[in-house]
């Protein structure tokens, strides 16, 4: 079966998922939710992947399952030639060391570090990370790297949770709504340092938002509705990060 | 039930893990505060019932010999309400199959074993015929120790004479509730049995035909001890009266009075501590739960529930978690209670045992216990009460991190980023770390004050067996000896070394205050014997005048210099002043020396052995016991060894019974403690630790925050522990030193260690079972929640 070793970086730009017939089924209580309702999905190594779609339409649940936070309730997940979907607890955290990084709405910094520790919380446990101050020169805060989150702007500190996330050279980026806290010009600046980490890492990007214009920026564009992925479009103008307003 | 009710109620089972351990610790506080008024309540009134029922006298003396007709005289002596005299007589025992030396002491009683004071309990059998030269009742302890029933029958040499005994009845009487024979440090009931045998009959076996050698009396009531002693020792001066002692001073008493007044001591030591930690978790938790229920605060509010009405709904929740305790520890408490007062009545001989714990003891325990968790609310109540609902429904601002010393010292040890986490975290909340600490700290110092009494225990024992006594064997003889009797006992075979020894009675004064104690023998040459201090060190007797023990001194009002009256009892009636040239630091006892020439200035009798030390070689020790017992002069036979090993069983079995005890407790604490810290760090940190599982971190490695967080204010607690045991063993030991004993503070340095160890289990369990949930940490919930 495969085992962390298997996800060497040489994989790593090679990324890319496959998935089929993948269901996800929450019981709360007496109801079950139908997060997903048996999707098959194709996510090509260093493409831009936006994912649109309604509140519980099942997009965040896809990204969770993806980044291997959660697993779904049936159906098969490959990343790189591997079954995700076959790994245990253990296997699935050393994935996600690996190959992921996560960037979230609320940037789910650690209050007690500074943003250049906050960021070594992530080299401290990669093969062959980044410095965690050129981290933070790609996100152009290294001015800032001593100060604490409650010392940064919604911004500067979105940035910090960027860096963090691409520190370790990840094969795949996962941003859950990664502008829904900031204001257009803040959110421009964040996009375009993603952007640049696809372009010049070749990290594969998958975003969630309910903002249609970042779809402007992507290779492709799921559209889910009711736990399905209902449309893909596929984008032939991608339109670069600093040229996007909303 | 009102919907704040409802709330109350859903929110302990919630935190049930948390209030169990609160719980737990006011519990504990409850159990030993019950146990230890309630074994006391019952012993007291099973005591008072007992002096009572069978009308234990106020006042006891010895005297030589007198007439008869000398209880009339007493009796007359105005507050005397009643007067009785007897016969005791020291008698020595031989049981089949025993070497070793055993005594009795026979009292004379009424026909069929009837008395007005101090009266027999007969348990089986009958009372003894008056005349009946044989016919003894023997006292429960010693029938039982040897296995001795209604009609078996003993050989015993009184007053010279062999005779042959036979048991008619097994009792007990208020006078002997503990006794112990002369010379001896430790009660040995296999050793030394308590008899009553009819007057006329003990009259004739011990040569007192209408003569007695004690009497005892009841007071009328309002009458002053103190007058009626003075004019006891006045009328029984001439027939060689010892000086007349209260109950107070009364051993069997004494004895009793002071494990009662330890036991009180304990209810202010212990239960306070529990008390103590109790209040500081509430104060965290409770704060903790304000905090997180900020919103529903603002919500109640706006609602229009009132400032008090929220601010009770938090006091009730206190209460409800001192509930839970109050019910475990009562219940707890009156089990222990009932267990230990049986040991107590098993060990004391009472006929009966009223065990009882007064509803009043169960309040004052649950009034404390509420206290204590009421002072803990009221921070947590305040600030609830402040919050105003706009302020309430708006979230906290996120705690607040800047560069300061602790960061500063962290960059320079080259801390990683979790292990600048875990110390951060702790510098952000001192006071909550200081809770935690010190709680363990109490914990670990509750244990090692009560193990260190082991400690003590065993180096008391040293310091006496091995530093004071070495001699092999104690010789006590009926009466004092010339010089002549050490040669007879050098010349058996196998006797190394013979050195005399005596205690003369006397009462001393100084000023208004008196006190009756026996002044004690020796030579600085001596090689057996000598005077040892609570270090250890050996302390030479002055050249002249007297030495006494620091609690003598002290009741006196003397020091070194003073003189004092002294007041030969028993003969003649000699008057002196003596100067006191020394003090001494005592472990056991309050005693006074002097040297053999400066006593037998007093005494002037020239019979100056009352007893002998012996060293022997002990490939021949049967046959030099079973040639001393044959001595008609000899009362009785102490040997060290056996008294040794006595003591530790002693140790063994009253001492370690407890220990489970205390262990627990304390545990209690730790765990009381660390489950509180844990949870609230765990609830505090829940998002932080899903945001390190997102990174990449394994389940042990995000343990770690939690678990190093904990470890480390553990870690800070071992020391204070120790520090803050030293303190509460020094407290302890002198709450619980008495004239008859003082525990030396002597811990050995693996009772440090047990103690850490038991408390660092109790954490570490502790601490597993909350990081047990970082496996269940749900990721992808705690991270949709905005911190």
């Amino acid at each position: 079966m495969a085992v962390h070793g298997d996800f060497s970086e040489s994989d790593v730009r090679r990324a890319a998922f496959t998935g089929k017939s993948l269901r996800k089924t929450y019981v709360t209580g007496e109801t079950e939710v139908h997060a997903l309702r048996g999707v098959d999905l194709e996510i090509n190594a260093g493409e831009i992947l936006v994912l649109l779609g309604p509140s519980g339409s099942g997009k965040s649940t896809l990204l969770n399952i993806i980044g291997g936070l959660d697993r779904p309730t049936s159906g098969e997940l490959w990343y790189d030639g591997k079954e995700l979907t076959a790994l245990d607890e253990a296997d699935l955290t050393r994935f996600r060391r690996a190959n992921i990084g996560f960037i979230f709405q609320f940037y789910n910094l650690i209050p007690s570090l500074t943003a250049e520790e906050n960021v070594r919380l992530v080299t401290d446990i990669s093969d062959r990370p980044m410095n965690p101050a050129e981290a933070l020169e790609l996100v152009g805060l290294q001015d800032r790297r001593h100060h604490f989150p409650a010392q940064l702007s919604g911004g500067e500190q979105q940035r910090v949770a960027v860096a963090r996330a691409i520190a370790k050279r990840p094969g795949v980026l996962l941003c859950d709504e990664p502008t829904g806290a900031l204001d257009s010009t803040t959110g421009v600046r964040v996009l375009e340092t993603l952007a640049n980490a696809n372009r010049e890492l070749g990290t594969t990007l998958i975003l969630i938002t309910h903002n249609a214009g970042i779809a402007a920026m992507a290779d492709r564009v799921f559209n889910f509705l009711d736990g399905q992925i209902a449309s893909i479009e596929v984008n032939q103008n991608r339109v670069a990060a600093s040229e996007m307003t909303w | 039930m009102r919907s704040l009710d409802i709330k109350l109620m859903r929110d302990l089972w919630r935190m049930r893990g948390q209030a169990l351990a609160i719980g737990l610790v006011i519990g504990a506080a409850m159990a030993t505060f019950v146990m230890a008024m309630g074994v006391h309540h019952s012993l007291t009134q099973t005591r008072d019932a007992y002096y009572d029922r069978y009308r234990y006298a106020d006042i006891f003396v010895n005297m030589t010999r007198a007439p008869r007709s000398v209880v009339e005289r007493i009796a007359a002596i105005g507050g005397v309400a009643r007067a009785e005299g007897r016969i005791e007589q020291f008698a020595t025992l031989e049981l089949p199959g025993r070497i070793s030396p055993i005594r009795a002491k026979i009292n004379s009683i009424g026909d069929g074993g009837a008395s007005s004071l101090n009266r027999l309990v007969l348990i089986r059998g009958r009372g003894p015929d008056i005349q009946a030269a044989g016919e003894v009742v023997i006292d429960k302890a010693f029938a039982d120790a040897n296995s001795l029933t209604v009609g078996d029958r003993i050989g015993a040499i009184i007053y010279g004479s062999r005779s042959n005994l036979e048991v008619v009845g097994i009792g007990l009487a208020p006078d002997y509730i503990w006794s112990i024979a002369p010379g001896e440090l430790v009660p040995d009931a296999s050793r030394y049995g308590i008899f009553w045998m009819g007057e006329k009959a003990l009259e004739a076996a011990s040569n007192r035909t209408g003569a007695i050698n004690a009497l005892s009396l009841t007071l009328e009531h309002g009458a002053s001890e103190a007058e009626v002693i003075r004019s006891v020792d006045a009328v029984v001066g001439q027939f060689g009266g010892t000086g007349a002692v209260g109950r107070e001073d009364h051993l069997s008493n004494a004895f009793l009075t002071s494990e009662l007044d330890q036991l009180e001591a304990m209810t202010r030591v212990i239960p306070p501590i529990f008390l103590l930690v109790s209040t500081f978790l509430v104060y965290v938790v409770l704060g903790r739960t304000i905090r997180t229920e900020r919103e529903e605060i603002g919500l109640m509010k706006a609602f229009g529930y009132t400032n008090w009405a929220v601010g009770w709904h938090y006091l009730k929740f206190a209460f409800a978690i001192a509930l839970i305790g109050i019910v475990m520890g009562s219940l707890a408490g009156w089990w222990m209670g009932r267990s230990m007062t049986g040991q107590y009545a098993e060990y004391y001989r009472f006929p009966f045992l009223i065990f009882q714990i007064s509803p009043a003891v169960f309040a004052g325990g649950s009034l404390l216990s509420l206290a204590s968790a009421g002072i803990g609310a009221l921070g947590g109540v305040r600030s609830a009460v402040r919050l105003t609902p706009a302020t309430a429904m708006s979230p906290p601002p996120p705690p607040v991190y800047h560069a300061g010393l602790v960061e500063r010292l962290g960059d320079r040890a080259g801390l990683t980023a979790v292990g600048n986490m875990i110390v951060r975290h702790i510098a952000r909340w001192p006071g909550r770390s200081a809770i935690t600490s010190s709680g363990v700290a109490m914990s670990l110092g509750l244990l090692f004050a009560v193990i260190q009494f082991i400690d003590g225990s065993r180096a008391m024992l040293d310091n006496y067996f091995f530093r004071a006594q070495r001699q092999d064997i104690s010789v006590t003889f009926i009466e004092p000896r010339n010089e002549k009797v050490l040669y007879d006992l050098a010349a058996l075979p196998g006797v190394i070394r013979v050195e005399p020894a005596r205690a003369v009675a006397v009462r001393m004064r100084h000023g208004a205050v008196a006190e009756r104690v026996a002044i004690e023998a020796a030579n600085n040459d001596d090689l057996l014997t000598a005077r040892v201090d609570s270090d250890g060190f050996e302390v030479d007797l002055p050249a002249a005048g007297l030495m006494l023990s620091r609690p003598l001194a002290a009741k006196l009002r003397v020091s070194a210099g003073d003189n004092v009256e002294v007041e030969l009892l028993g003969g003649r009636q000699t008057q002196t002043v003596m100067t006191v040239a020394s003090i001494i630091d005592e472990l056991i006892g309050t005693r006074a020396y002097a040297q053999e020439s400066a006593l037998s200035r007093l005494t002037r009798d020239g019979a100056p052995v009352g007893s002998a030390n012996l060293l022997i070689d002990p490939l021949q020790r049967d046959e030099i016991i079973t040639r001393l017992g044959e001595m008609p002069i000899v009362l009785g036979l102490t040997e060290r060894d056996a008294a040794m090993e006595l003591f530790e069983q002693i140790i063994e079995e009253n001492i370690m019974s407890m220990m489970g005890f205390y262990i627990a407790f304390a545990s209690a604490i730790a765990v009381g403690v660390v489950y509180n810290s844990a949870r609230i760090l765990f609830s505090e940190r829940a998002h932080e630790l899903a945001t390190l599982r997102v990174l990449g971190y394994q389940r042990r490695e995000v343990a770690i925050v939690l678990l190093g967080e904990l470890a480390l204010l553990v870690a800070i607690a071992v020391p204070l522990g120790c520090i803050a045991g030293y303190w509460l063993a020094q407290l302890m030991i002198s709450m619980f030193s008495s004239d008859l004993f003082r525990l030396p503070f002597a811990p050995d340095r693996s009772s440090y260690g047990f103690a850490i160890l038991v408390i660092l289990a109790a954490a570490a369990a502790t601490a597993m079972i909350v990081a047990r949930r970082v496996t269940r940490l749900d990721m992808v919930r705690v991270l949709k929640a905005r911190d």
